[in-house]
């Protein structure tokens, strides 16, 4: 799972006031590099809880190897210079949570994270 | 019914002849979806296909007719159809489209579609946009056609030498003598005497290349094509035979021509092709040479052709809700996507092994792994936050209940139980039939929410015969139809691809109404794709011989059972001595 993706995933177990942004628990996380695409980096930063972004980062920086790049407080407005752009492309497409859990802020309930697939599957009495 | 092709305007020197003409061959395969992918490959580019009974002279790119075709196609369905498309253009834009380097003479597939390659669309030429396009086999700047060699040989004469056009290119190509070149003959499976080929070329000797003449990799490649009907296995079809009962001879040239008359001729200079004789590099991603496959696995040239509905290019956020072993996935990634896949099935998702799951057919190729998570689509807003429209493209394939059925989460009771704290983490999730009706409309739904403006959701649906686009398909307010391509599968069975088009954002206060208005016919639309195990089961049962294959069918899984057996009791005899 990567930071990306951890984005927009939610708890909405029935009952749930607020299941926004998850918890990562992490067990293990791996880096993959994968070449920069600065365009696709800049369409989705608009689209970013970036909170929850620096959030998620915080919760796995420690099993990630080597240490990324620091990433802005906050997203600065107007145009973005490239050395921060690698940076924020690094940490959203190159960690990888691969076994771990995601804990909803609200009621506790974790969803758990295998060989890279989160499940987020409701059960029959959560629906 | 052929007649010698009417030349527009060939006395006058009138704006319809200068145009640039462009040859297009298709695979022979997927007939139906050639100019469907087509049109959305062009339109990613900007370039709208118009029609030829609009002013020709004003548009930039409209399909003129192949020779012996009526000028409108009324009832496309009812024409044979031909895999050749004439693609007109300005003149002003023949230098910019004609433009390409060697090497992209020769494409195949795989390199075209990689990750490094971005649409730009100021600078594209015909090579760097058609080579975008699966079915695809060549381009040939088109230099004269007609319904016979010696009509073709005529307009080709008309158009270098009474067309400014014509005469510029012929002058840059042809009459520089530093220029090599050859000329091939694509008779199409019939056969011809190395006499009737030459015969054929001395028709357009008049031409007289100024340049060498080069077999391998000459400057300039003119392609003389005799087109033929084919038959439905790219074979060429034989003429019917004489009203006198016996076969019509073959030619004291002995040559093919009776036997197989020609439909059309087409001569020009070619722009590019597929490198290989067969499918410029698709083969190496034919089913049988993955590492991983399922039940549910699209073909390669259908998957590639949905990634062209979908305009999918470098960059582009692609979403797949049934994702699978995600064979659409793969080729969305093949053109340089950023891929999100779901599934409710976690069996799927992990893969039989170690060795075979759906990250392996990705490493295969050497592609970024796509993201996966397994969600319900059904309940996708109690998945993901709502969110700003995001992607690009959804494209997947449905599970409508032949081999794979439908499921969603919940219980089949009114109040399911009470699942323990202490049991919630090794539960697994029940879940309950999907109706296809429900699993449609909410894809439609979830679209219409989360492309972004323009983007595409590309699915497909299985039909019967009896399926009309105007009232079966779902429809959605914020969605507008852009293609609807049917692969017959049987004679009563078929696939039907389609592709949307986002044009009207999402309004959340008019979700009901959405949801209310997705079958036109209410739920009798939805019916006929739902269900369709049932249905086939019913067609099967009516054929004759049924009742003897089903027996057959029977013998056989008792035999292999019992194989089966006899081979663990076998196996745990030889452990326990």
């Amino acid at each position: 799972m990567r930071l990306l993706t951890h984005n927009y995933l939610i708890s909405n177990v029935k009952g749930t006031k607020d299941g926004y942004p998850l918890r990562i628990e992490p067990s293990e996380v791996t880096v993959e590099e994968s070449p920069f695409d600065q365009d696709l980096v800049t369409r989705i930063l608009p689209k970013l809880d970036y909170a929850a972004v620096k959030a998620a980062l915080s919760q796995v920086v420690d099993k990630v190897e080597p240490k990324p790049a620091e990433i802005p407080e906050s997203l600065p407005d107007g145009e973005i210079d490239s050395p921060t752009l690698e940076a924020l492309y690094h940490v959203l497409f190159n960690i990888h949570v691969i076994e771990g859990n995601l804990v909803c802020p609200d009621t506790g309930r974790q969803f758990p994270i295998k060989q890279g697939i989160p499940n987020m599957i409701l059960h029959e009495d959560e629906i | 019914m052929a007649s010698s092709l009417q030349l527009q305007g060939s006395n006058n020197n009138n704006n319809k002849d200068e145009r640039y003409l462009v040859l297009v061959e298709f695979a022979y395969i997927h007939l139906n979806f050639q100019l469907a992918e087509l049109e959305s490959i062009l339109d990613m580019y900007g370039i709208k296909l118009g029609s030829s009974s609009s002013s020709s002279s004003s548009s930039d790119c409209v399909v003129i007719p192949l020779p012996g075709q009526q000028q409108q196609q009324s009832k496309p369905s009812s024409q044979k159809r031909r895999p050749y498309v004439i693609l007109s253009f300005k003149s002003k834009d023949a230098a910019r489209l004609s433009a390409k380097q060697k090497s992209q003479e020769k494409w195949d597939f795989a390199t075209t579609t990689t990750t490094t390659t971005k649409v730009d669309v100021k600078n594209a030429g015909i090579v760097d946009i058609l080579s975008r396009c699966a079915l695809v086999k060549s381009i040939l700047e088109l230099w004269g056609r007609g319904c016979s060699i010696e009509d073709c040989a005529a307009n080709t004469k008309h158009w270098t030498t009474d067309t400014k056009i014509g005469r510029s290119i012929f002058q840059k190509v042809a009459a520089d003598a530093s220029q090599s070149w050859k000329l091939t003959i694509h008779t199409l499976g019939t056969k011809y005497s190395r006499e009737e080929q030459e015969n054929m070329r001395q028709k357009f000797s008049y031409l007289g290349f100024q340049g060498p003449v080069r077999m391998k990799e000459p400057d300039n490649e003119y392609v003389l094509i005799r087109e033929v009907e084919m038959d439905g296995k790219a074979s060429p079809l034989h003429a019917v035979l004489s009203a006198g009962g016996g076969e019509t001879k073959s030619g004291p040239e002995n040559n093919d021509d009776d036997k197989f008359p020609a439909l059309g001729v087409y001569f020009g200079r070619k722009l590019g092709g597929t490198s290989k004789k067969g499918r410029g590099g698709l083969e190496q991603y034919n089913l049988k040479h993955r590492v991983y496959l399922g039940p549910t696995s699209m073909d390669a040239e259908l998957s590639f052709v949905m990634t062209s509905f979908g305009q999918v290019q470098k960059g582009s956020i692609v979403f797949d809700p049934f994702v699978g072993t995600g064979s659409i996935l793969l080729s969305c990634a093949l053109r340089g996507a950023y891929c999100i896949g779901s599934d409710i099935d976690i069996r799927v998702l992990k893969g039989r092994s170690q060795d075979e799951n759906i990250w392996k057919n990705f490493d295969q190729f050497n592609l970024n792994r796509p993201e996966i998570v397994r969600t319900d689509n059904s309940i996708y807003h109690r998945h993901f936050r709502s969110h700003r429209p995001l992607y690009d493209a959804i494209i997947c394939d449905p599970p409508y209940g032949i081999r794979a059925g439908a499921r969603k989460t919940g219980s089949r009771l009114e109040t399911p139980r009470q699942i323990l704290d202490e049991h919630r983490h090794d539960h697994i999730a029940q879940t309950k039939p999907y109706p296809v009706s429900d699993v449609m409309s909410d894809l439609l739904d979830v679209a219409a929410r989360t492309l972004v403006m323009n983007g595409r959701l590309v699915y497909v649906i299985p039909s019967f015969k009896d399926f009309n686009i105007e009232t079966d398909l779902p429809r959605h307010p914020c969605l507008q139809l852009v293609h609807s391509c049917y692969q017959p599968l049987s004679a009563e069975l078929g696939r039907r691809i389609v592709a949307m088009k986002k044009v009207e954002e999402y309004d959340e206060s008019r979700r009901d109404n959405y949801l209310t208005s997705i079958w036109v016919n209410g739920k009798e639309s939805a019916e006929k794709c739902a269900n369709l195990r049932d249905k086939i089961l019913e067609a099967a049962k009516q054929k004759p011989g049924y009742e003897e294959k089903a027996a057959i069918r029977r013998e056989k899984r008792k035999a292999h059972k019992h194989a089966k057996k006899e081979a663990k009791r076998r196996s745990k005899v030889d452990i326990a001595s």
